[in-house]
C-alpha cells in the first residue's frame, strides 16, 4: 500500500486545501509566536507608548523586578489563589459529581446547574458577587437577619477578607467545571469494580480510596491542570471585583502586567513580567501534568 | 472568564487493565453487600446535604433571577425572597438606557463571535485535515506549539498584538478584534478538537474520492466536514461563549472609543457609578441571558463537547 502522503502529492489540485491551512497555521504565528518573541526582546528595553522608539536596557528589567514589592505580593497571591481555588474546586468537584452520581433525581437538572456558573461572563459573575460581598451587599444582610453577626463585614474593603472572598467566587466558577469533567469520569466506572470490591470486603471509605480516586485519575489530570492555569491568567473576575484592592492585595500577576502597561505606560517592564509569567505557567502546567500523569499510571 | 481545556486524553478514558475480580480469601462473617455505587438513591440525610450544597452554589444565579423582577423596596425588604409584585420595571429600565448599552453591546459581541467563529471552523478544521493525513515528526512539532497557544496568558501577547495591529492598521477596530481572535488559543483549541476527529475517519474515504479524481479542497468540503459535524458543533459552542465573554481584548484592542461589546460596556457603565440593586439585577440578567439560554438549549452538545471531543 503506498503511504497517504502519496495521494496528496504537489499536485495543483491540493493548492486550495494547503492556502487555507497555511493561512490558519500563518494567522497562529502572527499572533502567538511572534507575539511572544517580541514581548521577549521588549523585555530588554524601555520600551513605552508615550516616545517612538526604545533603548535597550540589558536586564535592567529582570533585576528591578527582583526588588519589586508589588511583584512579589501579586506573584505570592496568584500562587496562593491558584494553589488554594485548585484543591477546593476540585475538592467540591469531585464531591458534587458524586452527590449528582447517585441521585437519580433530576439528575439532568443538577448537572446542568451546576455548569452555569462557567457560562456567564466573568464581569457579570463579577459584579453579581461584588453586590452579595460589598459592606452593605446581601452577605450581611442576611448575616444580620440571621444574628449571625453584630456588625457588618467588610469583606471587600479588608486584605485578607477581599482575597478570602475572591477565592471563593473563582473557586465557584471553576467548580462547575470540575463537576462536568468528574461526572463524566465516574459515569465510566464499570459497576463490576464496586461488586468485586464490595465482595473483598472493601468498605466504602476503601473503594473511594482504592477505585473512585483511581479510576478518576485522568480526569484529576485535565481538572488540574486546567484550574492551575484558568487562575494564572485570570483577569475579568477580579478586575470587576476588587479591580486588585484593597492596597494591591488582590492583585495577581496577570493585573499587574495590565497596569503597567495601560496605566504605568511602562511596556518593556511590563513585558519583562509578561515573560515571568509565561515561563511560571509553563513550568506549573507541565510539571503539575507530568506528575499526575505518572500518578495515573501507578495507581 | 474562559476555562480552555483540551486534551489529548479523555477524562473517561476505559481502564487500562481489567480489575482482579472477586478473590475467594473473602473475610467470614462479612455479608456481600450489593455494589455500594449505582443507581441507588441517596439516604436522605445525603440528600438533604446535597440539596443544600446545590442551593448556595446556585444562590449567586438565583438572586439575580429574582431580584431582576422586584422592585426595590422588596429587594431591600428581602433580598432572597421570590418576586411577590413582580414587576418588568428594571428590565425596561436597562432597555431604555440612554447610552443603549445592551442593545449596542449585544449586538456588537454578536458580530465579533459570529465573524470570529465562521472564520476559524474552516480555517481549524482545513488545518486540522491537512496535519492529520501526514505522518512526519514535523506534525509533532506543529501540534506541539499549538498546544502551547492554550497556555499562553493573553496578557503576555496583549502589547505586541496591538502593535501588529497598529501596524496593519487595524487597531482600534472591530475588524482587528476579530482577526487576532483567529490566531490566538482559539485556533489551537479548535485544531485539537478538529484533529481528534479527523483521526477516526478511514483512510479507505479519502483514497477512494482521491482515485475518483476529487481535489483536497473538495474532499475536506464535501466528505470530511460533514464526518466531523460533532466536532464543529464543539468547537463553534465552545468558541463562542468564549469570545462572547472576553473582556480583556476587546476592552484594550478595541479601546473606549470603538463602542462596547457587552462585557466592556458592562464595566464601564455600571462600574462608573452607583446603581440600585433592580438596575443591576435588571441589567446582569438582561446581559447574562443570552449565553445562558443557549447553553440551555445545545447543552447535551455542551457537556459532550467537555467530556468527549478529546477521545481517541
Amino acid at each position: 500500500m503506498k503511504p497517504l502522503s502519496h495521494w496528496f502529492r504537489d499536485t495543483s489540485q491540493d493548492l486550495g486545501l494547503r492556502l487555507i491551512a497555511a493561512l490558519g497555521l500563518l494567522l497562529y504565528l502572527v499572533f502567538i509566536v511572534v507575539p511572544v518573541f517580541m514581548s521577549l526582546r521588549s523585555s530588554f528595553t524601555d520600551e513605552n507608548p508615550l516616545k517612538s522608539g526604545s533603548n535597550w536596557v540589558g536586564f535592567a528589567n529582570y533585576s528591578e523586578m527582583l526588588h519589586d514589592d508589588q511583584l512579589r505580593s501579586s506573584v505570592g497571591f496568584t500562587l496562593a489563589l491558584a494553589l488554594g481555588v485548585t484543591v477546593v474546586a476540585n475538592v467540591v468537584g469531585l464531591a458534587f459529581a458524586m452527590l449528582l452520581d447517585r441521585t437519580e433525581l433530576s439528575y439532568r437538572v443538577l448537572r446542568t446547574i451546576a455548569f452555569l456558573p462557567q457560562v456567564i461572563s466573568g464581569v457579570i459573575v463579577g459584579f453579581v458577587w461584588k453586590t452579595i460581598f460589598t459592606e452593605d451587599g446581601l452577605l450581611n444582610d442576611l448575616l444580620a437577619r440571621t444574628h449571625l453577626a453584630a456588625q457588618p463585614v467588610d469583606w471587600l474593603g479588608k486584605p485578607h477578607l477581599a482575597q478570602l472572598s475572591v477565592g471563593v467566587v473563582v473557586a465557584w466558577v471553576l467548580s462547575g467545571f470540575t463537576t462536568v469533567v468528574y461526572l463524566a469520569a465516574l459515569q465510566n466506572i464499570p459497576r463490576e469494580l464496586y461488586d468485586a470490591g464490595a465482595i473483598d470486603g472493601a468498605n466504602s471509605r476503601q473503594q473511594f480510596r482504592m477505585i473512585t480516586l483511581r479510576m478518576v485519575a485522568p480526569a484529576t489530570t485535565i481538572s488540574v491542570t486546567i484550574s492551575l492555569i484558568t487562575v494564572l491568567k485570570l483577569y475579568d473576575v477580579i478586575q470587576v471585583l476588587t479591580s486588585g484592592g484593597p492596597a494591591n492585595a488582590t492583585q495577581s500577576t496577570a493585573q499587574y502586567i495590565v497596569k503597567m502597561a495601560f496605566t504605568n505606560d511602562r511596556f518593556g517592564y511590563a513585558s519583562s513580567i509578561a515573560m515571568f509569567l509565561l515561563a511560571l505557567s509553563a513550568v506549573i502546567a507541565l510539571s503539575v501534568t507530568s506528575v499526575l500523569r505518572r500518578r495515573e499510571v501507578d495507581l | 472568564m474562559t476555562v480552555q481545556h483540551t486534551s489529548s486524553r479523555s477524562a473517561a478514558r476505559p481502564a487500562a487493565h481489567r480489575p482482579a475480580s472477586a478473590r475467594s480469601a473473602r473475610s467470614p462473617g462479612r455479608p456481600v453487600r450489593p455494589a455500594a455505587r449505582g443507581r441507588r438513591l441517596l439516604s436522605p440525610a445525603r440528600l438533604t446535604l446535597a440539596v443544600v450544597l446545590v442551593l448556595v452554589f446556585v444562590s449567586p444565579i438565583y438572586l439575580t433571577i429574582v431580584n431582576a423582577f422586584k422592585k426595590e423596596a422588596d429587594i431591600v425588604a428581602d433580598p432572597a425572597a421570590p418576586p411577590v409584585h413582580p414587576t418588568l420595571g428594571n428590565l425596561s429600565t436597562a432597555l431604555s438606557r440612554p447610552d443603549h448599552l445592551l442593545q449596542l453591546g449585544l449586538r456588537n459581541s454578536l458580530i465579533v463571535v459570529v465573524c470570529s467563529v465562521v472564520l476559524l471552523v474552516p480555517l481549524g478544521s482545513a488545518f486540522s485535515f491537512y496535519i492529520s493525513r501526514r505522518r512526519t515528526r514535523a506534525r509533532a512539532a506543529v501540534l506541539a506549539m499549538l498546544a502551547a497557544g492554550l497556555m499562553i496568558p493573553p496578557q503576555v501577547v496583549l502589547l505586541p498584538t496591538i502593535r501588529i495591529l497598529t501596524f496593519l492598521h487595524l487597531d482600534h477596530s472591530y475588524p482587528g478584534l476579530i482577526l487576532s481572535n483567529l490566531g490566538g488559543g482559539y485556533f489551537s483549541f479548535a485544531v485539537f478538537v478538529y484533529v481528534g476527529f479527523m483521526r477516526a475517519v478511514p483512510d479507505e474515504i479519502v483514497e477512494a474520492a482521491r482515485l475518483d479524481g476529487a481535489g483536497g479542497l473538495r474532499i475536506w468540503w464535501t466528505i470530511i466536514m460533514p464526518l466531523v459535524r460533532p466536532a464543529t458543533a464543539t468547537v463553534a459552542i465552545f468558541l463562542s461563549l468564549w469570545i462572547w465573554n472576553d473582556f480583556l481584548n476587546p476592552q484594550f484592542i478595541l479601546g473606549p472609543l470603538q463602542g462596547q461589546t457587552i462585557t466592556t460596556g458592562l464595566y464601564l457603565s455600571v462600574g462608573q457609578f452607583q446603581m440600585d440593586y433592580g438596575q443591576l439585577f435588571g441589567i446582569m440578567f438582561l446581559a447574562g441571558i443570552i449565553p445562558v439560554v443557549g447553553y440551555l438549549a445545545m447543552q447535551k452538545q455542551f457537556i459532550a463537547g467537555l467530556t468527549a471531543g478529546s477521545a481517541k
